[in-house]
Protein backbone atom coordinates (compact mmCIF):
# COMPACT_ATOMS: atom_id res chain seq x y z
CA UNK A 1 0.00 0.00 0.00
CA UNK A 2 0.99 3.57 -0.65
CA UNK A 3 1.24 3.87 3.39
CA UNK A 4 4.61 1.87 3.37
CA UNK A 5 6.28 3.33 0.18
CA UNK A 6 5.53 7.32 1.19
CA UNK A 7 5.97 8.41 4.72
CA UNK A 8 3.15 10.67 5.64
CA UNK A 9 3.38 13.11 8.57
CA UNK A 10 0.02 12.47 10.24
CA UNK A 11 -2.33 8.91 11.20
CA UNK A 12 -5.73 8.66 12.03
CA UNK A 13 -6.14 7.23 15.70
CA UNK A 14 -8.25 4.90 15.46
CA UNK A 15 -9.45 4.75 18.80
CA UNK A 16 -10.15 8.47 19.47
CA UNK A 17 -11.78 8.87 16.37
CA UNK A 18 -15.41 8.95 15.94
CA UNK A 19 -16.42 9.58 12.64
CA UNK A 20 -17.53 12.78 12.54
CA UNK A 21 -17.08 14.60 9.05
CA UNK A 22 -14.53 17.72 10.27
CA UNK A 23 -11.52 16.58 8.99
CA UNK A 24 -12.76 15.34 6.07
CA UNK A 25 -15.02 18.21 4.99
CA UNK A 26 -11.60 21.13 5.67
CA UNK A 27 -8.98 18.69 3.67
CA UNK A 28 -7.90 20.37 0.68
CA UNK A 29 -6.79 17.40 -2.06
CA UNK A 30 -10.52 15.67 -0.90
CA UNK A 31 -8.01 12.62 0.56
CA UNK A 32 -10.17 11.90 3.44
CA UNK A 33 -13.41 9.43 3.46
CA UNK A 34 -15.34 8.42 6.83
CA UNK A 35 -15.82 4.71 6.17
CA UNK A 36 -17.20 2.50 9.40
CA UNK A 37 -17.08 5.53 11.60
CA UNK A 38 -13.76 6.25 11.08
CA UNK A 39 -12.01 8.17 8.98
CA UNK A 40 -9.17 7.33 6.49
CA UNK A 41 -6.47 9.15 4.82
CA UNK A 42 -5.73 8.48 1.23
CA UNK A 43 -2.03 8.91 1.59
CA UNK A 44 -1.91 9.36 -2.32
CA UNK A 45 -3.76 12.28 -2.62
CA UNK A 46 -2.45 14.25 0.88
CA UNK A 47 -0.43 16.47 1.07
CA UNK A 48 0.73 16.93 4.66
CA UNK A 49 -1.05 20.14 5.17
CA UNK A 50 -2.06 19.63 9.00
CA UNK A 51 -5.69 21.28 7.67
CA UNK A 52 -7.16 18.14 9.75
CA UNK A 53 -4.63 18.52 12.27
CA UNK A 54 -5.93 21.48 13.13
CA UNK A 55 -9.70 21.05 12.89
CA UNK A 56 -10.12 17.46 14.79
CA UNK A 57 -12.33 17.83 17.92
CA UNK A 58 -10.95 15.07 19.05
CA UNK A 59 -7.46 15.27 18.92
CA UNK A 60 -7.56 12.08 16.49
CA UNK A 61 -4.99 12.97 14.44
CA UNK A 62 -1.79 12.67 15.62
CA UNK A 63 1.56 14.27 14.09
CA UNK A 64 4.19 11.93 13.59
CA UNK A 65 7.01 13.88 14.24
CA UNK A 66 10.47 13.05 15.82
CA UNK A 67 10.39 12.41 19.83
CA UNK A 68 13.02 13.95 22.33
CA UNK A 69 13.86 10.13 23.32
CA UNK A 70 14.81 9.68 19.69
CA UNK A 71 17.30 11.86 19.31
CA UNK A 72 19.58 8.79 22.40
CA UNK A 73 20.81 6.91 18.76
CA UNK A 74 22.96 9.79 18.38
CA UNK A 75 26.38 10.49 19.86
CA UNK A 76 25.82 14.37 18.96
CA UNK A 77 22.78 16.57 18.87
CA UNK A 78 22.28 19.56 17.20
CA UNK A 79 19.04 21.47 17.22
CA UNK A 80 18.28 23.59 14.15
CA UNK A 81 15.01 25.39 15.60
CA UNK A 82 12.71 27.26 13.42
CA UNK A 83 13.06 31.28 13.73
CA UNK A 84 8.93 30.37 15.05
CA UNK A 85 10.78 28.98 18.37
CA UNK A 86 11.58 32.55 19.40
CA UNK A 87 8.67 33.91 19.51
CA UNK A 88 6.74 31.14 21.70
CA UNK A 89 8.29 32.37 24.74
CA UNK A 90 6.68 35.17 25.59
CA UNK A 91 8.45 38.99 25.22
CA UNK A 92 10.85 38.56 27.95
CA UNK A 93 13.04 35.59 26.27
CA UNK A 94 15.66 36.37 23.80
CA UNK A 95 16.99 34.25 21.06
CA UNK A 96 20.26 33.25 23.25
CA UNK A 97 18.56 32.55 26.03
CA UNK A 98 16.19 29.97 24.14
CA UNK A 99 19.33 28.73 21.97
CA UNK A 100 20.98 28.23 25.27
CA UNK A 101 18.18 26.25 27.24
CA UNK A 102 18.23 23.99 24.47
CA UNK A 103 21.53 22.73 25.24
CA UNK A 104 20.03 21.97 28.75
CA UNK A 105 17.52 19.66 27.89
CA UNK A 106 19.57 17.63 25.54
CA UNK A 107 21.60 19.20 23.06
CA UNK A 108 25.06 19.21 22.33
CA UNK A 109 24.99 22.29 19.86
CA UNK A 110 22.43 24.97 18.56
CA UNK A 111 22.46 26.52 15.33
CA UNK A 112 20.52 29.89 14.38
CA UNK A 113 18.51 28.83 11.18
CA UNK A 114 17.64 32.28 10.81
CA UNK A 115 21.54 33.33 9.22
CA UNK A 116 21.39 30.75 6.82
CA UNK A 117 18.15 32.65 5.44
CA UNK A 118 20.17 36.15 5.07
CA UNK A 119 22.30 33.57 2.71
CA UNK A 120 19.27 32.25 1.23
CA UNK A 121 18.03 35.84 -0.13
CA UNK A 122 21.48 36.69 -1.82
CA UNK A 123 20.88 33.60 -3.51
CA UNK A 124 17.52 33.41 -4.52
CA UNK A 125 18.44 37.16 -5.73
CA UNK A 126 20.95 35.02 -8.17
CA UNK A 127 18.32 32.87 -9.19
CA UNK A 128 16.07 35.09 -10.80
CA UNK A 129 18.49 37.58 -12.34
CA UNK A 130 20.13 34.76 -14.02
CA UNK A 131 16.54 33.22 -15.05
CA UNK A 132 14.41 36.05 -16.75
CA UNK A 133 11.56 33.03 -16.99
CA UNK A 134 8.82 31.66 -16.35
CA UNK A 135 7.50 34.03 -13.99
CA UNK A 136 6.32 34.12 -10.87
CA UNK A 137 9.22 31.94 -9.36
CA UNK A 138 7.13 29.58 -6.30
CA UNK A 139 9.14 29.83 -3.12
CA UNK A 140 10.19 26.22 -2.04
CA UNK A 141 10.29 27.09 1.73
CA UNK A 142 7.29 24.85 2.61
CA UNK A 143 6.91 21.89 1.98
CA UNK A 144 3.35 21.61 1.37
CA UNK A 145 3.42 23.78 -1.14
CA UNK A 146 6.03 22.12 -3.21
CA UNK A 147 3.28 18.96 -2.80
CA UNK A 148 0.30 21.00 -3.76
CA UNK A 149 1.83 22.50 -7.33
CA UNK A 150 3.12 18.66 -7.98
CA UNK A 151 -0.96 17.31 -7.18
CA UNK A 152 -3.08 20.09 -8.09
CA UNK A 153 -0.77 22.78 -10.39
CA UNK A 154 1.27 19.86 -11.99
CA UNK A 155 2.13 22.34 -14.94
CA UNK A 156 3.67 24.91 -12.45
CA UNK A 157 6.59 22.50 -11.65
CA UNK A 158 9.34 24.58 -13.53
CA UNK A 159 8.08 28.23 -11.18
CA UNK A 160 9.03 25.96 -8.18
CA UNK A 161 12.28 27.94 -6.95
CA UNK A 162 15.00 25.08 -7.36
CA UNK A 163 17.13 25.88 -4.43
CA UNK A 164 17.16 23.84 -1.09
CA UNK A 165 15.27 25.29 1.93
CA UNK A 166 17.22 26.96 4.73
CA UNK A 167 16.72 24.39 7.36
CA UNK A 168 18.59 21.80 4.88
CA UNK A 169 21.04 24.34 3.62
CA UNK A 170 21.86 24.99 7.38
CA UNK A 171 22.12 21.40 7.90
CA UNK A 172 24.01 20.40 5.22
CA UNK A 173 26.95 22.74 5.75
CA UNK A 174 26.48 22.02 9.76
CA UNK A 175 26.82 17.85 9.37
CA UNK A 176 30.63 18.56 7.45
CA UNK A 177 31.71 21.44 10.39
CA UNK A 178 30.83 19.25 12.81
CA UNK A 179 32.09 16.78 11.67
CA UNK A 180 35.32 18.32 11.39
CA UNK A 181 34.98 20.11 14.39
CA UNK A 182 34.12 17.05 17.01
CA UNK A 183 36.16 14.36 15.07
CA UNK A 184 32.93 12.07 14.45
CA UNK A 185 31.45 10.46 11.56
CA UNK A 186 28.38 12.10 9.27
CA UNK A 187 26.10 9.27 10.77
CA UNK A 188 27.14 10.01 14.59
CA UNK A 189 25.69 13.06 14.45
CA UNK A 190 21.89 13.93 14.42
CA UNK A 191 21.03 17.39 13.30
CA UNK A 192 17.19 18.20 14.43
CA UNK A 193 14.99 20.91 13.35
CA UNK A 194 12.72 22.35 15.57
CA UNK A 195 9.47 22.16 14.05
CA UNK A 196 6.18 24.27 13.88
CA UNK A 197 4.42 21.67 11.55
CA UNK A 198 4.46 17.96 11.08
CA UNK A 199 5.42 18.67 7.51
CA UNK A 200 8.84 19.24 7.20
CA UNK A 201 8.91 15.47 8.83
CA UNK A 202 7.64 14.38 4.82
CA UNK A 203 10.42 16.54 3.21
CA UNK A 204 13.03 15.04 5.29
CA UNK A 205 11.91 11.33 5.15
CA UNK A 206 10.83 12.00 1.41
CA UNK A 207 12.64 14.87 -0.16
CA UNK A 208 11.55 15.22 -3.56
CA UNK A 209 14.16 16.86 -4.51
CA UNK A 210 17.14 15.42 -3.92
CA UNK A 211 17.52 11.49 -2.32
CA UNK A 212 18.58 12.31 1.10
CA UNK A 213 17.45 15.25 3.27
CA UNK A 214 20.36 16.72 5.39
CA UNK A 215 18.14 17.09 8.71
CA UNK A 216 18.16 13.34 10.70
CA UNK A 217 14.30 14.71 12.25
CA UNK A 218 12.16 17.15 13.43
CA UNK A 219 11.43 18.03 16.50
CA UNK A 220 7.78 19.70 17.47
CA UNK A 221 7.63 23.13 19.23
CA UNK A 222 4.91 21.63 21.39
CA UNK A 223 7.08 18.60 22.40
CA UNK A 224 9.71 20.62 23.95
CA UNK A 225 7.99 23.70 24.69
CA UNK A 226 6.78 22.56 28.58
CA UNK A 227 10.93 21.53 29.35
CA UNK A 228 11.77 25.44 27.63
CA UNK A 229 9.20 26.99 29.69
CA UNK A 230 10.39 25.63 32.60
CA UNK A 231 14.28 26.31 32.19
CA UNK A 232 13.74 29.78 31.30
CA UNK A 233 11.48 30.88 34.24
CA UNK A 234 13.90 28.97 36.78
CA UNK A 235 16.85 30.62 35.23
CA UNK A 236 15.68 33.75 34.51
CA UNK A 237 18.17 36.80 34.14
CA UNK A 238 21.46 33.49 34.16
CA UNK A 239 21.10 32.85 30.53
CA UNK A 240 22.17 35.95 28.60
CA UNK A 241 25.92 35.87 28.18
CA UNK A 242 25.93 32.23 27.73
CA UNK A 243 25.66 31.33 24.04
CA UNK A 244 27.50 33.24 22.02
CA UNK A 245 25.36 32.69 18.69
CA UNK A 246 25.06 35.66 15.87
CA UNK A 247 21.21 36.22 15.63
CA UNK A 248 19.94 37.28 12.19
CA UNK A 249 16.82 40.22 12.07
CA UNK A 250 16.16 39.39 8.51
CA UNK A 251 15.90 35.49 9.42
CA UNK A 252 13.65 35.72 11.96
CA UNK A 253 11.20 38.07 9.81
CA UNK A 254 10.90 34.87 8.02
CA UNK A 255 8.62 33.03 11.00
CA UNK A 256 5.92 34.73 9.59
CA UNK A 257 4.22 35.78 5.79
CA UNK A 258 6.06 37.59 3.96
CA UNK A 259 9.74 37.28 5.32
CA UNK A 260 11.09 36.34 2.55
CA UNK A 261 10.04 38.68 0.06
CA UNK A 262 10.75 41.45 2.46
CA UNK A 263 14.71 40.68 2.20
CA UNK A 264 14.50 40.60 -1.65
CA UNK A 265 16.03 43.51 -3.69
CA UNK A 266 12.79 42.69 -5.99
CA UNK A 267 9.37 45.03 -5.32
CA UNK A 268 7.18 43.05 -7.67
CA UNK A 269 6.91 40.12 -5.39
CA UNK A 270 3.90 38.39 -3.48
CA UNK A 271 3.20 37.07 -0.09
CA UNK A 272 0.38 34.90 0.81
CA UNK A 273 -0.56 32.64 3.51
CA UNK A 274 -3.16 30.12 4.51
CA UNK A 275 -4.47 26.83 2.19
CA UNK A 276 -7.37 28.66 0.46
CA UNK A 277 -5.27 31.69 -0.60
CA UNK A 278 -2.43 29.96 -1.75
CA UNK A 279 -4.63 27.54 -3.49
CA UNK A 280 -6.66 30.77 -5.40
CA UNK A 281 -3.48 32.39 -6.15
CA UNK A 282 -2.09 29.49 -7.48
CA UNK A 283 -5.21 29.36 -9.55
CA UNK A 284 -4.63 32.59 -11.14
CA UNK A 285 -0.65 31.70 -11.51
CA UNK A 286 -1.53 29.18 -13.67
CA UNK A 287 -4.47 31.22 -16.03
CA UNK A 288 -1.29 33.56 -16.91
CA UNK A 289 -2.37 36.34 -14.12
CA UNK A 290 0.58 36.87 -12.53
CA UNK A 291 3.04 36.92 -15.20
CA UNK A 292 4.83 40.41 -13.89
CA UNK A 293 5.73 39.50 -10.78
CA UNK A 294 9.19 38.12 -10.28
CA UNK A 295 8.66 35.93 -6.68
CA UNK A 296 5.44 34.66 -5.12
CA UNK A 297 5.91 33.44 -1.49
CA UNK A 298 3.38 30.89 -0.25
CA UNK A 299 3.06 29.75 3.32
CA UNK A 300 -0.09 27.57 3.80
CA UNK A 301 -0.33 28.45 7.45
CA UNK A 302 -2.24 30.95 8.68
CA UNK A 303 0.29 34.20 8.75
CA UNK A 304 3.16 31.74 7.94
CA UNK A 305 5.19 29.43 9.86
CA UNK A 306 4.20 31.28 13.30
CA UNK A 307 0.18 29.94 12.28
CA UNK A 308 1.62 26.13 12.20
CA UNK A 309 -0.73 23.49 14.02
CA UNK A 310 2.14 22.60 16.24
CA UNK A 311 3.23 25.45 17.65
CA UNK A 312 2.31 26.88 21.12
CA UNK A 313 1.83 30.64 21.44
CA UNK A 314 -0.75 32.15 19.90
CA UNK A 315 -0.40 33.44 16.56
CA UNK A 316 -1.49 36.87 16.88
CA UNK A 317 0.67 37.53 19.87
CA UNK A 318 3.54 35.44 18.16
CA UNK A 319 3.47 38.07 15.28
CA UNK A 320 3.86 40.48 17.93
CA UNK A 321 6.98 38.69 19.09
CA UNK A 322 8.67 38.79 15.88
CA UNK A 323 8.09 42.35 15.18
CA UNK A 324 9.38 43.43 18.80
CA UNK A 325 12.83 40.90 18.00
CA UNK A 326 12.66 42.50 13.96
CA UNK A 327 13.37 45.80 15.66
CA UNK A 328 15.72 44.55 17.71
CA UNK A 329 18.13 42.98 15.74
CA UNK A 330 17.54 45.16 12.65
CA UNK A 331 16.16 44.10 9.63
CA UNK A 332 20.25 44.40 7.20
CA UNK A 333 21.62 41.70 5.94
CA UNK A 334 25.27 41.07 7.47
CA UNK A 335 25.75 38.47 5.24
CA UNK A 336 28.91 37.83 3.28
CA UNK A 337 27.34 38.69 -0.54
CA UNK A 338 30.36 37.65 -2.74
CA UNK A 339 30.96 34.18 -0.23
CA UNK A 340 27.39 33.24 -0.88
CA UNK A 341 27.48 34.24 -5.09
CA UNK A 342 30.54 32.03 -4.98
CA UNK A 343 28.60 28.89 -3.23
CA UNK A 344 25.40 29.76 -5.40
CA UNK A 345 27.62 29.27 -8.46
CA UNK A 346 29.13 25.89 -7.13
CA UNK A 347 25.42 25.19 -6.66
CA UNK A 348 25.84 24.63 -2.60
CA UNK A 349 22.18 25.44 -2.35
CA UNK A 350 20.53 24.16 -5.96
CA UNK A 351 18.22 20.89 -5.90
CA UNK A 352 19.85 17.56 -6.85
CA UNK A 353 16.77 17.22 -9.37
CA UNK A 354 13.59 18.85 -10.54
CA UNK A 355 10.51 18.62 -8.61
CA UNK A 356 8.45 16.33 -10.79
CA UNK A 357 4.63 16.91 -11.36
CA UNK A 358 2.36 14.37 -9.66
CA UNK A 359 -0.81 14.63 -11.42
CA UNK A 360 -4.23 12.71 -9.34
CA UNK A 361 -5.17 10.01 -11.66
CA UNK A 362 -7.65 10.77 -14.28
CA UNK A 363 -10.63 9.23 -14.29
CA UNK A 364 -9.74 6.24 -16.05
CA UNK A 365 -6.48 5.51 -17.74
CA UNK A 366 -7.99 5.24 -21.09
CA UNK A 367 -9.07 8.63 -22.43
CA UNK A 368 -12.73 7.31 -24.21
CA UNK A 369 -13.53 5.32 -20.77
CA UNK A 370 -12.63 8.30 -18.72
CA UNK A 371 -14.80 11.17 -21.25
CA UNK A 372 -17.87 8.33 -20.62
CA UNK A 373 -16.85 7.92 -16.98
CA UNK A 374 -17.23 11.98 -16.82
CA UNK A 375 -20.52 12.01 -18.44
CA UNK A 376 -21.58 9.55 -15.56
CA UNK A 377 -20.24 11.62 -13.46
CA UNK A 378 -22.35 14.91 -14.38
CA UNK A 379 -25.59 12.68 -14.51
CA UNK A 380 -25.12 11.49 -10.96
CA UNK A 381 -24.48 15.23 -9.35
CA UNK A 382 -27.88 16.20 -10.88
CA UNK A 383 -29.21 13.46 -9.00
CA UNK A 384 -27.48 13.64 -6.11
CA UNK A 385 -28.83 16.04 -3.66
CA UNK A 386 -26.05 18.82 -3.72
CA UNK A 387 -26.12 19.67 0.34
CA UNK A 388 -22.90 18.16 0.59
CA UNK A 389 -23.61 16.97 4.08
CA UNK A 390 -21.18 14.29 3.78
CA UNK A 391 -22.82 11.14 5.94
CA UNK A 392 -21.99 9.14 2.55
CA UNK A 393 -18.33 9.31 3.75
CA UNK A 394 -17.12 11.74 1.32
CA UNK A 395 -16.87 15.20 1.44
CA UNK A 396 -19.09 17.03 -1.16
CA UNK A 397 -22.09 15.80 -3.67
CA UNK A 398 -19.10 15.84 -6.67
CA UNK A 399 -16.68 13.48 -4.75
CA UNK A 400 -18.76 11.34 -4.12
CA UNK A 401 -20.25 10.84 -8.24
CA UNK A 402 -16.47 11.11 -8.46
CA UNK A 403 -15.91 8.11 -6.29
CA UNK A 404 -18.60 6.13 -7.75
CA UNK A 405 -17.36 6.11 -10.93
CA UNK A 406 -14.51 5.14 -10.17
CA UNK A 407 -16.33 2.38 -8.61
CA UNK A 408 -15.49 3.44 -4.70
CA UNK A 409 -18.55 4.41 -3.84
CA UNK A 410 -22.38 3.32 -4.58
CA UNK A 411 -25.23 5.54 -5.08
CA UNK A 412 -26.88 4.16 -2.05
CA UNK A 413 -24.45 5.67 0.19
CA UNK A 414 -25.95 9.06 -0.25
CA UNK A 415 -28.91 8.80 2.53
CA UNK A 416 -31.12 11.26 0.33
CA UNK A 417 -30.86 8.37 -2.29
CA UNK A 418 -31.39 5.73 0.15
CA UNK A 419 -34.44 6.99 1.80
CA UNK A 420 -35.92 7.81 -1.31
CA UNK A 421 -35.84 4.57 -2.66
CA UNK A 422 -38.30 3.53 0.00
CA UNK A 423 -39.77 6.91 0.36
CA UNK A 424 -40.23 7.54 -3.37
CA UNK A 425 -38.02 10.20 -5.21
CA UNK A 426 -40.88 12.45 -5.67
CA UNK A 427 -41.72 13.62 -2.49
CA UNK A 428 -37.68 15.30 -1.46
CA UNK A 429 -37.52 16.64 -4.85
CA UNK A 430 -40.36 18.88 -4.00
CA UNK A 431 -39.60 19.31 -0.80
CA UNK A 432 -36.29 21.10 -2.32
CA UNK B 1 -14.64 9.09 -36.94
CA UNK B 2 -12.12 11.55 -36.17
CA UNK B 3 -14.36 14.70 -36.12
CA UNK B 4 -16.09 12.86 -33.84
CA UNK B 5 -16.79 15.04 -30.57
CA UNK B 6 -16.15 13.13 -27.24
CA UNK B 7 -17.30 15.57 -25.25
CA UNK B 8 -18.90 19.20 -25.02
CA UNK B 9 -19.32 21.71 -22.62
CA UNK B 10 -20.72 24.86 -22.49
CA UNK B 11 -20.77 28.31 -20.69
CA UNK B 12 -22.03 31.70 -20.27
CA UNK B 13 -20.27 34.60 -20.03
CA UNK B 14 -21.52 37.86 -18.42
CA UNK B 15 -19.52 41.23 -19.79
CA UNK B 16 -19.32 43.49 -17.46
CA UNK B 17 -18.81 40.80 -14.57
CA UNK B 18 -15.23 40.63 -12.37
CA UNK B 19 -16.53 39.09 -9.67
CA UNK B 20 -16.90 36.10 -11.42
CA UNK B 21 -14.19 36.01 -14.39
CA UNK B 22 -12.19 33.28 -14.65
CA UNK B 23 -14.81 30.60 -13.37
CA UNK B 24 -15.55 29.20 -16.68
CA UNK B 25 -11.49 28.51 -17.25
CA UNK B 26 -11.31 27.26 -14.09
CA UNK B 27 -14.50 24.49 -14.81
CA UNK B 28 -12.60 23.88 -17.68
CA UNK B 29 -9.29 23.18 -16.16
CA UNK B 30 -10.83 20.22 -14.06
CA UNK B 31 -12.60 18.39 -16.82
CA UNK B 32 -9.71 18.28 -18.78
CA UNK B 33 -7.71 16.97 -15.61
CA UNK B 34 -10.29 14.18 -14.57
CA UNK B 35 -10.10 12.91 -18.21
CA UNK B 36 -6.38 12.76 -18.17
CA UNK B 37 -4.87 15.58 -20.93
CA UNK B 38 -1.66 16.78 -20.54
CA UNK B 39 -0.73 19.14 -17.66
CA UNK B 40 1.12 21.42 -20.56
CA UNK B 41 -1.56 21.11 -22.92
CA UNK B 42 -4.22 22.18 -19.61
CA UNK B 43 -2.36 24.96 -19.16
CA UNK B 44 -2.17 26.67 -22.60
CA UNK B 45 -5.98 25.86 -22.54
CA UNK B 46 -6.35 27.45 -19.31
CA UNK B 47 -4.27 30.41 -20.41
CA UNK B 48 -6.14 31.08 -23.61
CA UNK B 49 -9.60 30.23 -22.23
CA UNK B 50 -8.60 32.63 -19.14
CA UNK B 51 -7.62 35.60 -21.63
CA UNK B 52 -10.66 34.96 -24.47
CA UNK B 53 -13.00 35.06 -21.12
CA UNK B 54 -11.91 38.06 -19.55
CA UNK B 55 -12.02 39.14 -23.57
CA UNK B 56 -15.56 38.85 -23.03
CA UNK B 57 -15.97 40.53 -19.54
CA UNK B 58 -14.10 43.49 -20.45
CA UNK B 59 -15.54 44.75 -23.86
CA UNK B 60 -18.88 42.74 -24.60
CA UNK B 61 -22.07 42.45 -23.15
CA UNK B 62 -22.56 38.80 -23.52
CA UNK B 63 -20.97 35.58 -24.44
CA UNK B 64 -20.71 31.70 -24.81
CA UNK B 65 -17.48 29.50 -24.39
CA UNK B 66 -17.66 25.99 -25.64
CA UNK B 67 -14.86 23.17 -25.32
CA UNK B 68 -15.17 20.04 -27.70
CA UNK B 69 -12.66 17.54 -26.97
CA UNK B 70 -11.89 15.74 -29.89
CA UNK B 71 -9.76 12.60 -30.42
CA UNK B 72 -7.06 14.09 -31.57
CA UNK B 73 -7.39 18.04 -30.38
CA UNK B 74 -9.34 20.48 -28.40
CA UNK B 75 -11.11 22.75 -30.14
CA UNK B 76 -12.34 26.04 -27.42
CA UNK B 77 -14.98 28.57 -29.52
CA UNK B 78 -15.64 31.47 -28.17
CA UNK B 79 -18.74 33.82 -29.44
CA UNK B 80 -19.66 37.10 -28.25
CA UNK B 81 -22.14 39.90 -28.61
CA UNK B 82 -20.37 42.63 -27.90
CA UNK B 83 -18.56 46.18 -29.95
CA UNK B 84 -16.55 44.10 -32.67
CA UNK B 85 -12.85 44.38 -33.37
CA UNK B 86 -12.20 47.45 -35.96
CA UNK B 87 -8.47 46.33 -36.88
CA UNK B 88 -8.25 43.07 -36.44
CA UNK B 89 -4.55 42.97 -37.63
CA UNK B 90 -3.75 45.96 -35.00
CA UNK B 91 -5.69 44.46 -32.29
CA UNK B 92 -3.40 41.12 -32.61
CA UNK B 93 -0.02 43.40 -32.06
CA UNK B 94 1.14 43.10 -28.65
CA UNK B 95 0.48 46.17 -26.48
CA UNK B 96 -2.43 47.43 -28.26
CA UNK B 97 -5.26 47.47 -26.46
CA UNK B 98 -8.88 49.64 -26.69
CA UNK B 99 -8.99 48.86 -22.35
CA UNK B 100 -10.24 52.34 -20.58
CA UNK B 101 -8.27 53.64 -17.42
CA UNK B 102 -10.23 52.17 -15.10
CA UNK B 103 -9.52 48.68 -16.64
CA UNK B 104 -5.97 49.32 -16.32
CA UNK B 105 -6.40 50.35 -12.75
CA UNK B 106 -7.25 46.87 -12.27
CA UNK B 107 -4.40 45.55 -14.02
CA UNK B 108 -5.95 44.50 -17.06
CA UNK B 109 -5.85 46.30 -21.14
CA UNK B 110 -1.91 45.64 -20.82
CA UNK B 111 -2.34 44.53 -24.80
CA UNK B 112 -1.12 40.65 -24.46
CA UNK B 113 -4.50 38.92 -24.74
CA UNK B 114 -4.89 38.41 -28.54
CA UNK B 115 -1.19 37.91 -28.71
CA UNK B 116 -0.81 35.37 -25.91
CA UNK B 117 -4.26 33.60 -26.82
CA UNK B 118 -2.40 32.86 -30.38
CA UNK B 119 1.11 31.72 -29.18
CA UNK B 120 -1.02 29.71 -26.99
CA UNK B 121 -3.07 27.76 -29.08
CA UNK B 122 -1.93 25.21 -32.85
CA UNK B 123 -4.09 26.76 -35.17
CA UNK B 124 -6.05 30.24 -33.94
CA UNK B 125 -9.05 31.87 -36.18
CA UNK B 126 -11.09 35.33 -35.42
CA UNK B 127 -13.58 36.94 -36.84
CA UNK B 128 -15.27 39.89 -35.92
CA UNK B 129 -17.99 41.80 -37.13
CA UNK B 130 -18.13 45.88 -35.73
CA UNK B 131 -21.35 46.33 -33.93
CA UNK B 132 -22.01 42.69 -33.78
CA UNK B 133 -19.69 40.60 -31.82
CA UNK B 134 -16.55 38.88 -32.06
CA UNK B 135 -15.95 34.95 -33.08
CA UNK B 136 -12.75 33.41 -31.73
CA UNK B 137 -11.84 29.31 -32.60
CA UNK B 138 -8.80 27.99 -30.82
CA UNK B 139 -7.53 24.64 -31.44
CA UNK B 140 -4.29 23.10 -29.88
CA UNK B 141 -3.52 19.46 -30.78
CA UNK B 142 -3.16 16.66 -28.56
CA UNK B 143 -0.41 13.96 -29.49
CA UNK B 144 0.17 10.72 -28.93
CA UNK B 145 -1.47 8.76 -26.13
CA UNK B 146 -0.92 11.08 -23.35
CA UNK B 147 -1.36 15.02 -25.11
Amino acid sequence: MAEQTYFHSIKVDKAKCIGCVTCMKVCPTKAIRVREQKAHINYERCIDCGECLRACPHSAIIPLTTLLSDLNRFKFKIALPSPVLYTQFGQQSMPSEILTVLKEIGFDHVYDEALVCEMMSVATEEYLDENRSPRPIISSICPVVVRLVQRLFPSLCGNILPLEPPREIAAKNLRSETAKQEELKAEEIGIIHITPCSAKMVSINHPESMAKSHLDGAISIREIYNKVMMKLKQEAGLLMMQTQTRISGVGIGWAFEGGEIRGLKYSNTVSVSGLLDTIRILEDVESGRLRNIEYLECLVCPDGCIGGPLTVENRFVAKSNVLRLLRHFGGKRRVNTELVQKLYKENFFSFAWAVEPKSFPPLDADRGVAIEKLKMKEELVGKLPGTDCGVCGAPDCQTLAEDIVRGEAKPEDCIYISRNESQGEKKWRKAR
Amino acid sequence: MKNRVLFQQEFEIQGGDFVNAGESSCKIRNTLREIGINSDIIRRIAIAAYEAEMNVVMYAQHGTMKINVYQDNILLIIDDKGPGIENIELAMKPGFSTATEEMREMGFGAGMGLPNIKKNSDVFQITSKVGQGTSLEIKILLNGKNG
